[in-house]
C-alpha cells in the first residue's frame, strides 16, 4: 500500500513537514540565538557569543521580581484549577446535578470566550466592585481560563475508568469518603497532573489579564519582557525568553516521565 | 453464611415496572442461579440484594434481618461484576485486601493472611504484586473472585462472572466455582443467561421472563420438567409446535397442521389445542418410520454432533443427532422420538 504512493507526494510530503516544523521552530532558534549576542541590539544571527544578556537578566531586580511573582501566581493557580477543576470534572462525570450538560459547558467556555474581554471585565467589575486589584486578583482570573483544561483532561481520564468500580468499592464496605479518595481521585490522578502542567504553563505565559490586570507591584513576567521590548530593547529579551522556553522544556519533560512511568505501573 | 428472603420485590426504573413480585427465600449455603433472558431483570434483583438498587416495593432480609434500607457498604455481602471492577492502581494483593480494610477485618498480618490463602485458593498467590492490567482475563476474573470471598461475606453475589471468558477458560472456572461452594459454603446468588452453566452449578435455579418468576426448582426439575412454554423453550431450547390431541386406536395422539400424527404417552390426559414441547436431543431421525415426515432444510456440523434444521407442518423443527447420521439437504425423512418424552402444555 505504501509503495503505491508516487514519488511526487512523498517528496511534498516531505517538504510539508519540513515547513511545518521550520515555521514553529524558527522563532524559538531566533530567540535563543539573540539571547547569546555580544550585540547591544537586538539582531540575528548573533555578533560575536556571550552569555552576558543572561547575567544581566539574572542580576535584574525587575526581572527577578516579576518572576518571582510569576512563579508564585502560577502555583497558586495550578493547585486552585487543579483542585476545583478536578472536583468540577468528577461532579460532571457522574451526571448526577440538576443541568449538569449546562454545567459542562460553563466549566469549559472560558475555552472559547476571548481572553480580553474577560480581562476587561474582571478589570471593571472588580475596580469598582473592590478597588485595587491584589495578586490574588490576577491568580483568581487565571484560574478561571486554565480551569477548563483541567477538567477536559480530568474527563478524558474518568471516561475510559470502569463504571463500576465505585460499585464495587461499595459492596466492599467503602464509604462515600473512601470512594472518593481510594477510588475516584487515584482513576483521577493521570487528568489531574496533566491539568496541572496545562495550568501552570497557562498561568506562567499568560499576558493579556497580567497586562489589564497589572499595578505598580504586580508585574508578572512577560508583561515585563512586553514593557521591556517596548521601551528599551535589548537580548535581555532574549535571554528571559530562553530560560522561559527551558523551564516549559523541562516541565514536560517531568511530567511525561511522570505519566509515563504512571501509565507502566498501572499498565 | 445467612438465608436471603426475597419479599414481593417490585422495582420501576421511571414508572417503566422491571420486576413485578418477586418472592423467593434462599437457604443458608445454598447456590441459586438467577436465569433469564437479557432484560429479564436478573441483574436488577441482584443488585437490590446488593443494596445498590432500591426498591419500589418488597423487603430484602439477609441472615433474618431486614436490611431493605441499608447501603450495600453496611450489608455483608460481596459482589463480583461482570467486568471485574479491579481497581487499576491497586496491586493483586492490594485489591484482594481492600474489603478486608475497608471492613476492619483483623489487624494487617491477619489480613496478609487472608488475602494469601484467598489467593491460593484461586491459585495466583504468586502475581500477588502485579498490577490487574499485567493480568490476562481469566486471571482478572480469579483476583475478582478472590477479593470476593476473603471477608467470607454472608452472601456472595454472581453477576455473570463467566461471560467474558473464552470456552475453555468458562469449563475450568465452572467446576472451579462448584469446587469453591463446596469447601466455603458461601450463600450464592448467581445471575446468568446461559442455561448450561445454570445447569451444571446450582442447587436450584430460578428462572425469570420478563421481571417474573416463571419456575424455579432443581436444574434436574427444571430440565425434565419444564412448566410452561416459556421454560420448555429456554432451557434445552425445545421445538414447540401447535397440535390438536386426539384419541387413536392406540392411545392419544399429537396431530400437526399438515394431518400427521405423533404417539404420545397413554396416559396423557389433555385433549384439544395444546401445544407438544420436542427437545432437540430426544429427537432421532431416519430414512423410514411411523413417525411424522419432515423435510431436511439445512444441516449444521458442530463436531461431535450435528444439527438438522427441518420443516415440520409449515413450522421449523431442529434436532440435535451424532455427527455420523448424514441425510441430504431437501431430503424426507422420519422423526421419532419416545412418547413419555415429549412434553404437553395446554394454555
Amino acid at each position: 500500500m505504501v509503495r503505491a504512493v508516487p514519488v511526487w507526494l512523498r517528496l511534498a510530503g516531505v517538504v510539508f513537514v519540513v515547513l511545518t516544523a521550520l515555521v514553529l521552530l524558527a522563532p524559538l532558534i531566533v530567540v535563543v540565538g539573540v539571547s547569546i549576542s555580544e550585540s547591544q541590539f537586538i539582531a540575528f544571527p548573533p555578533n560575536g557569543l556571550s552569555l552576558r544578556w543572561y547575567e544581566a537578566v539574572l542580576s535584574s531586580d525587575a526581572y527577578l521580581g516579576a518572576g518571582w511573582i510569576s512563579l508564585q501566581i502560577a502555583a497558586l493557580v495550578t493547585v486552585l484549577a487543579t483542585l476545583v477543576g478536578g472536583a468540577a470534572a468528577i461532579a460532571i462525570h457522574r451526571r448526577q446535578l440538576p443541568f449538569s450538560e449546562l454545567l459542562a459547558t460553563a466549566f469549559l467556555s472560558p475555552l472559547v470566550l476571548p481572553t480580553i474581554i474577560y480581562a476587561i471585565g474582571m478589570l471593571m467589575f472588580w475596580s469598582a466592585a473592590f478597588g485595587t486589584v491584589t495578586p490574588m486578583v490576577l491568580a483568581l482570573s487565571h484560574t478561571v481560563i486554565a480551569l477548563p483544561y483541567v477538567v477536559r483532561t480530568t474527563l478524558a481520564v474518568l471516561s475510559e475508568a470502569d463504571p463500576f468500580l465505585e460499585e464495587a468499592a461499595r459492596t466492599m464496605g467503602a464509604n462515600r469518603l473512601q470512594r472518593l479518595w481510594l477510588v475516584v481521585v487515584p482513576q483521577c490522578l493521570p487528568g489531574l497532573a496533566a491539568g496541572a502542567f496545562f495550568a501552570f504553563n497557562i498561568s506562567f505565559d499568560e499576558a493579556v489579564l497580567s497586562l489589564f490586570l497589572r499595578g505598580p507591584t504586580l508585574t508578572t513576567l512577560p508583561v515585563q519582557i512586553y514593557g521591556q521590548l517596548e521601551f528599551s530593547p535589548d537580548p535581555s529579551v532574549a535571554a528571559v525568553s530562553t530560560i522561559m522556553i527551558a523551564l516549559t522544556i523541562a516541565l514536560i519533560a517531568i511530567i511525561e516521565r511522570m505519566l509515563g512511568l504512571n501509565r507502566f505501573a498501572s499498565a | 453464611m445467612a438465608k436471603v428472603r426475597l419479599h414481593s420485590i417490585r422495582k420501576s426504573f421511571n414508572k417503566t415496572g422491571v420486576l413485578h413480585g418477586i418472592s423467593l427465600e434462599i437457604a443458608s449455603g445454598e447456590f441459586v442461579s438467577l436465569l433469564g433472558a437479557s432484560g429479564c431483570g436478573k441483574t436488577t434483583l441482584l443488585r437490590i440484594v446488593a443494596g445498590l438498587e432500591g426498591v419500589t416495593q418488597g423487603s430484602v432480609e439477609i441472615d433474618g434481618r431486614d436490611v431493605t434500607d441499608l447501603p450495600p457498604e453496611k450489608r455483608d455481602v460481596a459482589m463480583m461484576f461482570q467486568s471485574y471492577a479491579l481497581l487499576p492502581h491497586l496491586s493483586v494483593a492490594e485489591n484482594v485486601r481492600f474489603p478486608l480494610r475497608m471492613r476492619r477485618i483483623g489487624n494487617r498480618d491477619e489480613q496478609a493472611e487472608k488475602v494469601r490463602a484467598a489467593l491460593e485458593t484461586v491459585q495466583l498467590a504468586h502475581l500477588a504484586e502485579r498490577k490487574p492490567r499485567q493480568l490476562s482475563g481469566g486471571q482478572q476474573q480469579r483476583v475478582a473472585l478472590a477479593r470476593a470471598i476473603v471477608s467470607r461475606p454472608k452472601v456472595l453475589l454472581l453477576d455473570e462472572p463467566l461471560s467474558n471468558l473464552d470456552a475453555r477458560l468458562r469449563e475450568d472456572m465452572q467446576v472451579e466455582l462448584i469446587e469453591m461452594h463446596q469447601r466455603l459454603g458461601l450463600t450464592t446468588i448467581f445471575v446468568t443467561h446461559d442455561q448450561e452453566e445454570a445447569l451444571s452449578l446450582s442447587d436450584r435455579i430460578v428462572l425469570l421472563n420478563a421481571g417474573h418468576i416463571e419456575q424455579e426448582g432443581t436444574p434436574g426439575q427444571i430440565y425434565g420438567q419444564p412448566a410452561t412454554a416459556f421454560a420448555s423453550n429456554f432451557i434445552g431450547s425445545a421445538n414447540l409446535l401447535p397440535v390438536q390431541i386426539v384419541d387413536g386406536p392406540d392411545g392419544p395422539l399429537a396431530r400437526f397442521g399438515d394431518g400427521q400424527d405423533l404417539a404420545l404417552a397413554r396416559d396423557e390426559p389433555t385433549r384439544g389445542a395444546a401445544t407438544v414441547a420436542l427437545r432437540q436431543e430426544d429427537l432421532t431421525l431416519a430414512e423410514t418410520g411411523s413417525g411424522p415426515t419432515v423435510k431436511v432444510r439445512t444441516r449444521v456440523f458442530l463436531g461431535a454432533r450435528n444439527r438438522y434444521v427441518m420443516t415440520l407442518a409449515g413450522q421449523t423443527i431442529r434436532a440435535l443427532t451424532g455427527n455420523d447420521v448424514d441425510f441430504a439437504d431437501g431430503q424426507e425423512v422420519t422423526l421419532a422420538i419416545d412418547p413419555s418424552r415429549v412434553r404437553v402444555i395446554h394454555e
